[in-house]
């Protein structure tokens, strides 16, 4: 079967004043039908870019597509006209937004916004568009879709909005649903209500997901497969098993440590990752991570590490990979890994 | 709790804010962001306070400082009650009392030099003038692992992580005893934010600090403090020895609040029995009688519609305020 989107070599860099900001400098990635994929990291490390590249939301200028192929159930995203994305935006790729306060139109009620989107998409009247808004309210858990349906944004609580939302962009029964940090927003409790919508929906709807995030707990129970990036590029990716239990790069190892964990028995420090992530005016030439990574040696510094095969799906772009550093690397892994 | 001498003593402290609603001036709805709430911390003790947004836990940070001023209620520090002393007396304490806040973009004046932050509290203490007041700057930036050269720069040629070490060099200056930590790493990415957390608990052990550590981040809270205060709706809800809560948890909001925290663990969050809560937190402006919970509460029962709860205590210093316990 054919990947419902294929990412290859992905290149987008953004002309500033300062120079040439290489956001994304090549990533590659598949995801099918019906299965969820997290894309991890810090800000600035293009998780966000990526996103806005398939849907073909990077402003442009200053952003500008360098290299690569993004292909969506046998179209070509990248070269294809905007009437065309027009399409393909809200129809068949949906995506949520951190922040549920700016995402909605303020002077529109939040029935008409959705039914909006049904009538631009699908050959119905008002009347079928209100109809089938009202049923994606209800399926998104808001009490009385009714009153809903005629109020304001300002109206709805942060939860609530999100939950419209996600109405929203469900209503077409989208392929792919491209979820950008979509609780950081909101709190844990509203942030468990929400995720658990997303699942349930995922299954009903057997819709693809994205979730970026920087939180690896929301990942390990919402997603099937990860990619961790760094200054642009994916350093590891694998199933979440792989990406816990069997971390290969440094860098995974150092999300890893660095969070606290909730059901730890006892108190231990913090492993800081020291540091800051590289300017992407100039990225280094070796591996982006080496200046703040502890197990850097000298080819680090000088070349690009390539994507080494660990097992079955899994990968991970590390010097400590290669077969003759391969000791240096499973002792450094025991470390984390205890 | 830490054995020791009780530096913060917080006595039924209430604030309340009048609404103003429209042209309607004569019904004057109150938000009572923090109602009758009683704590005290120990010196050298970290206090973790946890509550969603709106709960009410900055403005009880605040006024505790008398950033705010209060609207009934004590505050002892050391014994001494402040919320009865004058400005200049207030000005003395608050060198003692510091404040670290969340948004490290917002909380430095863009058009001062880091040198010129740093330096200000020293210059309204009184402290140090001339060359060593320049010494001292230098120190403090040290402290909080910023290199001294830095210290004719702008706030805007800093990252997030590193502005909030100026935040915090800025709270030391005055070497003070006891810092409220409002949300100090919430704006920050995970890798920073465990440098920041690291470098509190480093001062806390050099320095012999006591902190108040407000966050909405229920996993850190546990690693850095010793007791952890739960709030909700202007309340404190549970009060207990940090893993003694998160291994047993009694009142019902704080067992839906730990359960909603995600594992990073994939077996575990997927084994995991989440308790879900219904709906928003309601509004604190003119809250309903009895538990404030009831709503969302998975358990509430008539009792709870009647009485307000209080804190007990349920040994071992474990307070909660629930009918049902």
């Amino acid at each position: 079967m054919a990947a419902l989107l294929e990412v290859k070599d992905l290149k987008v860099s953004f002309f500033i004043h300062a120079g040439e900001v290489q956001a994304v400098r090549g990533v590659s990635f598949t995801l099918d039908k019906g299965e969820s994929l997290a894309i991890v990291g810090e800000s600035g490390c293009g998780k966000s870019v990526t996103a806005q590249t398939i849907m073909r939301l990077i402003p442009t200028p200053p952003g500008r597509i360098m290299d690569g192929s993004v292909n969506f159930a046998g179209q070509d995203l990248v070269n294809q006209p905007e009437k065309g994305m027009q399409r393909v935006r809200g129809k068949d790729i949906s995506m949520i937004f951190q922040d549920p306060m700016t995402s909605l139109n303020p002077t529109m009620t939040v029935g008409n916004q959705i039914a909006e989107v049904v009538r631009l998409h699908q050959k119905v009247d008002a009347a079928q568009a209100r109809e089938r808004a009202l049923e994606m309210l209800r399926l998104v858990g808001l009490p009385n879709p009714e009153r809903c349906y005629s109020q304001y944004p300002h109206e709805f609580s942060g939860g609530m909005r999100q939950r419209a939302i996600i109405a929203m962009a469900l209503s077409c029964e989208p392929k792919l649903l491209i979820a950008d940090e979509p609780t950081t927003a909101l709190d844990v409790t509203i942030q468990a209500q929400i995720l658990e919508l997303m699942k349930s929906m995922q299954s009903r709807l057997d819709t693809a997901i994205i979730l970026i995030t920087h939180d690896l707990g929301i990942v390990a129970g919402l997603c099937h497969r990860v990619l961790v990036m760094y200054a642009g590029r994916v350093v590891e990716s694998g199933k979440v098993e792989d990406i816990y239990y069997r971390p290969q790069h440094p860098y995974t190892w150092g999300l890893l440590k660095s969070v606290p964990r909730l059901d730890a028995e006892s108190k231990r420090r913090l492993v800081p990752i020291l540091g800051q992530p590289p300017d992407l005016i100039k990225p280094p030439a070796g591996c982006a991570f080496a200046p703040r990574c502890n197990h850097a040696m000298r080819v680090c510094l000088e070349h690009e590490p390539p994507a080494f095969p660990v097992e079955d799906g899994h990968q991970a772009s590390c010097w400590l990979l290669h077969p003759h550093t391969a000791g240096v690397g499973a002792a450094a892994g025991l470390e984390v890994i205890s | 709790m830490k054995q020791g001498e009780v530096l913060v003593d917080v006595r039924n402290l209430k604030k309340y804010f009048n609404m103003s609603m429209g042209f309607v001036k004569r019904q004057r709805p109150v938000l009572k962001a923090v109602d009758d709430v009683s704590f005290s911390i120990a010196r050298g003790e970290t206090l973790g306070l946890v509550g969603e947004s709106g709960c009410g836990k900055t403005t009880l940070g605040r006024t505790l400082l008398r950033l705010y001023e209060p609207t009934a209620g004590k505050v002892f520090y050391r014994g001494q009650n402040i919320f009865a002393y004058n400005r200049g007396e207030m000005q003395r304490i608050r060198r003692k009392m510091q404040i670290i806040f969340q948004d490290p973009y917002a909380s430095l004046n863009p058009r001062m030099t880091v040198s010129d932050i740093i330096g200000e509290p020293l210059d309204i203490h009184g402290l140090v003038r001339g060359d060593d007041r320049k010494e001292r700057i230098h120190e403090l930036l040290r402290l909080v692992g910023l290199n001294p050269e830095h210290a004719a720069r702008f706030p805007h040629e800093f990252s997030g992580g590193q502005r909030q070490r100026i935040g915090i060099a800025r709270a030391l200056a005055v070497e003070p005893e006891f810092i409220i930590c409002d949300e100090p790493i919430s704006a920050l990415d995970v890798s920073i934010q465990a440098q920041i957390v690291n470098m509190l608990e480093e001062l806390q052990d050099n320095l012999g600090l006591t902190y108040l550590f407000i966050a909405h981040d229920l996993a850190m809270v546990k690693h850095i403090s010793d007791r952890v205060a739960v709030m909700y709706m202007g309340k404190i809800v549970e009060l207990s020895e940090s893993r003694e809560l998160y291994r047993h948890p009694l009142h019902p909001y704080s067992q839906a609040l730990l359960s909603a925290v995600p594992v990073p663990d994939p077996q575990v969050a997927k084994g995991r029995q989440r308790i879900i809560l219904e709906g928003d937190a309601p509004s604190p402006i003119d809250p309903p009688g009895g538990c404030r919970f009831r709503a969302r509460c998975p358990r509430a029962k008539a009792v709870c519609q009647e009485q307000e709860p209080t804190l007990r205590n349920m040994g071992g210093g474990h307070q909660v305020a629930c009918h049902l316990v």
